[in-house]
């Protein structure tokens, strides 16, 4: 190491300084969009009534936090949303391999135009909300709906099959619709990663005798790992947050036991709606375990792999 | 050779079916809208449309303040992805950046931010208190910043060859000539993959305009028909807390339900994004950039 | 290149369509001259809770009004807004809700808006006004026991009727409705109890056994968008014999009996198995589980569902001109042992909706008496024409030899059609003229000076002397020559009214809130599955399940609370009564 003449800086500690100043007007609209309403925090510590000015409501402490787990019937319900909150997340870890899949195999694909044309069209589920998903699915899968009408009229079935208010594989029927409507969107990012690939790699590749299989497993996934990890890791995150939409609209008194993930519960229940104080305090909570989740998978990753995701 | 052809032969029919299967609902959808409105809310449309007429969409059209909205729901989307994908470039750059101080934190700081939540009434007020509410500005700042797209970025940067970026800095090149004329050109799959993202999100966002704009004249086109749709089904949720039905009777036996307002309403903010797409498909041809790299 | 090219056009076709579009012509205020005494033009915010319709009011409503008093009318409606809530607590935390504000007031709110400085005393602005003089009691009692002194909102629907008038005018709350057209076929079977209606349903059943459009009829359809405190449609049929909810308690209309709905012998639970009865007998659509109000609705138009308990569901949805030109409907029958529940006027007003100035308001005598004309005959009759009242004198209605009339514009138009207004009136579409405030200042079925009707139409002589299809005069033949549904309880006896009184819920815990949501949710849960089960067994099961698990979250506690409510509630419905004599004498 050199010594440097008093009052300057090493180069490198210019250079690292100056990267810094480039993103500083980022961190400072991140910190002002994300960070400073985190005051509002401070709600879930009051009985928070609109519209009531903050300072004239009461203040309760650690109450909402404990309300979740007030007696025992209601730790009992808990346990089993909790227990559907997993499955769900867990299943959908387990198919979020699939985008991946979906996108190298339609890198298969010769013909641009079908490709084209499959990638545009797969995305369209994304963009329908689930509501009317629910319309279309009962207009398919109600006692007078299509697929009853088809499966009793070719004499398959005596009685209707009762697809939406039957409590059997709820857990697999909401994945299923979860796939159909992400998988194609869920591909984009794994195409345009295909997409950044050398195609010289390939030439070299085949020019060694590489047949297709070979060519994907050595060239084409290995360059979307990274992508995929990522994306595994922030599902892994997610896991308390399975969003409520979807579930709202298929439930019933009849799927209820299995379908009321821990957004939903919250819902039904009139936490979020009646309380707002208590709709943060729930909010507070599933921050902490994600950014917990977060941590541990981040080292997890760096003994296994021997690097951070993030 | 008999392999390849059975491989590619499965190969199509799979994709021929998923596709069906994910375009099927929205043909319905289509079908529905364009069919008379009785045989429709009896499930009698399921394959071809019977009774055309273009009514529903009619109606849609007519609606006072669609022309602004659309020109607000355009504007945005523009510009906030422009600014989104920009700035999804540049910080998933700049963070590939090992020398920078303290790297690993400040990525933290704008990673985690995905997972917390400050609520409904604290981000109104910081809006508030920045001046966002009732600005166009509040479509387009708050959305800058997206840790997703700038880990998607960053995650593909680190796949382009360091000697790219060391070539460059040995010819003198600053680092952002080293964004502009290196990166940039290299990362075009993964910036059309966040433009067609960032740009979808805009497009399809009401609840901002929700919470945070009452001047009509800012409505962006998916929150007025939102509030469409919400008019026909709060009816019923009127009479419910009425009490006298006089007036229900003949606004609830009109034509229009309120499954064939949401479906009509569905299809006309889709189509839209199915125009666009093929402008982002050219991005996703392999090799386009190394190939204009090298050469 | 040429595939983008296309895409470019089309975007740019749109874009054309959409501006197209927007240059139509519609009566927007701008066109209209007002020559009201008030120079400057005001644009009033209306935060209106009860609104259907978000944006500038226009058309015919618009000009009464900006003639009037050179105002236009910006609602803001959280119900088109969306979001529940949401536009309320933005706003109130922004310190401003609105110039005018009309809202509903339960579990607290209204006192919660006073304390947080909403709203503005309108005392110094409303002592001289006519609505003061008139209603000063229903006013003042609205604005006792509030954090400060003043007068801060005016309650709605106030009446000068006697407490036990219905307040409903034509239909009750709940009436056993059926396909009249099947009814007959089957010789108007008679029927003494509810259990009764179910031997009756299943001949209608095989009777109509098909829809309009070739569907499979049932006669009773359930959907479950509606359940809240517990299972809607359960609970409406225990209103058939004079039961209210409030919260976990069925009251009695005249305070006589306080039920509890997870009691074994509650008539909750007994609607429960009657409807359970229902469905073992194939009576019940199976789709009931897992379809929402709009597909039921659809269904109605259909002529799928042939019993209804709400007039506004099935003879809005089904009962066409044609249709009932054919002798095909559905109109109310009888059973002997009912009393349907019916809201009586409400002698102090409503205090479930009120209007209010804000605090912020600018121009708060112009909103005064703005507030003052809508409770006038003339403002009512246009400002509740959205409700059922009769609009502009001589545009849609008429006196002619005494008796009011509808015009024959008002034949087209009434109660809110697609007919062009003619453009001295406002000019536009005459539904869309409608005032969207569906605020109801007085109570319909007081009588209008004007015209010494009741305000609402329906229930004009002139206009019940055209109900004549077929399917009218030969229910009224069985009606005994009862012209309305609440006539023929009248004369049977089996009305039951219960006092119109100004009782507002007050505001619960948190605690009890949060519990009642679990409750709630249990309890509807377990109705549904009571009502599909497979045998009296499992609805046995069930009903046990749902003590338990309710018991076991802390009912109790809930309960509690709610039986003082309901008792509160029941007092002052006596109150009101005892008042109302007192002001007779």
């Amino acid at each position: 190491m050199r010594s440097l003449p008093a009052g300057k800086t090493p180069r490198s500690t210019i250079q690292s300084r100056r990267l810094f100043y480039c993103i500083v007007p980022f961190i400072i609209l991140c910190f002002l969009f994300s960070y400073f309403p985190l005051y509002g925090w401070i709600y879930a510590f009051f009985d928070y009534k609109p519209p009531l000015k903050l300072s004239q409501c009461e203040f309760v402490g650690w109450k909402w936090f404990k309300t979740l787990f007030a007696n025992r019937t209601q730790i009992g319900q808990m346990i089993q949303v909790m227990k559907n909150t997993f499955a769900m997340s867990l299943l959908g870890i387990a198919t979020s391999i699939l985008p991946m899949g979906f996108a190298v195999f339609l890198n298969e694909i010769q013909c641009r135009w079908f490709k084209n044309l499959v990638q545009t069209l797969t995305t369209l589920p994304n963009f329908i909300s689930w509501v009317l998903v629910y319309s279309v699915a009962f207009c398919l899968f109600t006692d007078s709906g299509m697929v009853n009408n088809f499966l009793i009229g070719h004499g398959m079935i005596q009685a209707p099959v009762k697809f939406l208010d039957s409590d059997t594989h709820t857990y697999l029927w909401m994945t299923m619709w979860n796939l159909w409507k992400g998988l194609g969107w869920g591909a984009i990012m794994y195409l345009a990663a295909i997409a950044g690939i050398d195609p010289e790699l390939y030439d070299a590749a085949r020019v060694d005798g590489a047949n297709r299989l070979q060519l994907m497993k050595h060239i084409t996934i290995p360059c979307l790992l990274p992508t995929f990890f990522v994306l595994l890791m922030l599902s892994i995150a997610n896991f308390l947050n399975n969003g409520m939409d979807q579930y709202y609209v298929f439930q019933n008194s009849f799927n209820k036991a299995h379908i009321q993930v821990l957004d939903l519960y919250v819902y039904n229940v009139g936490m979020t709606g009646s309380s707002l104080s208590l709709a943060t305090a729930v909010s507070m909570l599933k921050s902490l375990v994600s950014v917990t989740l977060l941590l541990i998978v981040n080292s997890v990753s760096k003994k296994t792999r021997g690097e951070t995701i993030i | 050779m008999v392999r390849e052809k059975i491989f590619h032969v499965v190969n199509y029919l799979m994709f021929g079916i998923i596709t069906l299967i994910c375009a099927y609902p929205f043909y319905y959808m289509i079908i529905n809208t364009i069919s008379a409105n009785d045989l429709s809310a009896n499930g009698f449309i399921n394959f071809l449309p019977k009774g055309f007429h273009l009514e529903n969409y009619k109606q849609v059209i007519r609606l006072r303040g669609l022309s602004a909205a659309a020109v607000v729901s355009v504007a945005r989307t523009i510009l906030g992805t422009a600014c989104t994908v920009f700035a999804s470039a540049y910080l998933g750059f700049l963070f590939t950046q090992e020398k920078m101080w303290h790297r690993k934190f400040w990525y933290r700081f704008f990673v985690i931010t995905m997972y917390f939540n400050a609520g409904l009434i604290p981000m109104f007020i910081t809006m508030k208190t920045l001046h966002l509410t009732n600005s166009f500005w509040v479509y387009v700042i708050p959305t800058i910043i997206q840790p997703f797209y700038i880990i998607l970025v960053k995650t593909y940067i680190e796949s382009i060859p360091k000697s790219l970026q060391e070539a460059a800095e040995i010819d003198g090149a600053g680092i952002l000539t080293v964004f502009a004329r290196i990166i940039l050109p290299a990362a075009q799959p993964i910036m059309a993959t966040v433009a067609i993202f960032a740009a979808v999100s805009q497009w399809n966002s009401f609840q901002d305009t929700l919470i945070y704009v009452t001047d009509q004249r800012l409505y962006s086109l998916q929150y007025l028909l939102y509030t469409y749709i919400n008019q026909a089904s709060s009816l019923a949720a009127m009479v419910r807390s009425g009490g006298t039905g006089a007036i229900s009777g003949a606004v609830l036996a009109s034509r229009q339900t309120p499954s064939s307002i949401r479906m009509t309403v569905s299809v006309i903010v889709v189509l839209p994004i199915l125009f666009i797409y093929p402008i982002f498909q050219r991005f996703f041809v392999k090799g386009i950039m190394i190939g204009s790299i090298k050469g | 290149m040429r595939k983008k090219q296309i895409s470019v056009i089309l975007c740019a076709a749109l874009a054309v369509t959409a501006v197209l579009a927007g240059c139509n012509k519609d009566a927007s205020v701008e066109n209209i001259t007002g020559n009201s005494s008030y120079d400057k033009l005001i644009t009033v915010d209306v935060f209106d809770t009860l609104a259907n319709y978000q944006g500038i009011q226009s058309g015919w409503f618009a000009k009464v009004v900006k003639d009037k008093f050179n105002m236009e009318l910006n609602i803001i409606a959280p119900n088109v807004a969306g979001g529940g809530d949401t536009l309320f607590q933005t706003r109130s935390a922004a310190g401003n809700l609105g110039d005018l504000i009309i809202t509903k007031t339960e579990n607290g709110r209204f006192e919660n808006m006073v304390k947080a400085g909403l709203l503005m005393d309108m005392a110094p602005v409303l002592k001289e006004k006519n609505v003061y003089k008139n209603y000063e009691d229903a006013i003042l009692n609205m604005n006792k026991g509030l954090a400060k002194e003043g007068i801060y909102a005016i309650p709605s629907e106030i009446s000068s009727q006697s407490p036990n008038v219905s307040a409903e005018g034509i239909e009750p709350l709940v009436a056993p409705y059926l396909r009249w057209d099947g009814y007959k076929a089957i010789g108007y079977p008679e029927m003494k109890t509810l259990e009764d209606m179910i031997p009756v349903m299943k001949q209608l059943q095989e009777q109509i056994p098909k829809s309009d459009s070739g569907k499979k009829t049932y006669a009773i359809s359930l959907f479950k968008d509606w359940d809240d405190n517990m299972m809607m449609i359960a609970k409406n049929y225990a209103s058939l014999y004079g039961y209210q909810e409030i919260g976990f308690v069925m009251e009695k209309y005249d305070g006589s009996d306080f039920q509890n709905i997870v009691d074994s012998d509650s008539y909750y639970v007994k609607s429960l198995h009657f409807l359970f009865d229902a469905n073992q007998e194939g009576l019940v659509d199976p789709e009931s589980t897992t379809q929402n109000y709009d597909i039921l609705s659809d269904k109605y138009r259909d002529g799928q569902v042939l019993t209804s308990l709400w007039s506004w569901q099935g003879q809005s949805y089904y009962n066409t001109r044609e249709r009932k030109e054919e002798g095909k409907g559905i109109m109310p029958a009888f059973i002997e042992d009912m009393a349907p529940y019916t809201d009586g006027c409400y002698s102090m007003g409503n205090g479930k909706g009120v209007i209010a100035i804000g605090s912020q308001a600018k121009e708060p005598e112009r909103l005064a008496a703005f507030i003052d004309w809508m409770y006038s005959p003339e403002g009512m009759e246009l400002v509740s024409q959205a409700n059922g009242a009769a609009g502009p004198e001589g545009l849609t209605w008429e006196m002619k030899d005494e008796k009011a009339v509808y015009t024959d514009y008002g034949w087209k138009a009434l109660p809110n059609n697609d007919v062009p207004v003619p453009e001295e009136w406002g000019g536009g579409s005459w539904k869309d003229g409608v005032s969207a405030l569906n605020y109801k200042p007085l109570a319909l079925v007081d009588t209008d000076p004007n015209t010494n009707e009741p305000y609402i139409t329906t229930m004009w002589s002139s206009v019940l002397e055209m109900n004549d299809t077929p399917l009218d005069t030969d229910w009224q033949k069985y009606a005994q020559g009862a012209k309305t549904t609440i006539e023929l309880l009248e004369k049977k006896g089996a009305l039951s009214v219960a006092p119109g009184t100004s009782y507002i819920q007050p505001k619960e815990s948190s605690d009890i809130t949060t519990l009642r949501g679990q409750c709630k949710a249990v309890i509807v849960d377990d109705s549904w599955k009571m009502v599909f089960a497979a045998d009296e067994a499992e609805f046995d099961s069930s009903l046990q399940h749902m003590q338990d698990t309710v018991h076991g979250l802390g009912y109790d506690r809930v309960l509690e609370v709610d039986l003082k409510n309901a008792k509160d509630r029941a007092a002052t419905r006596k109150t009101a009564m005892d008042e109302y004599a007192r002001r007779r004498k």
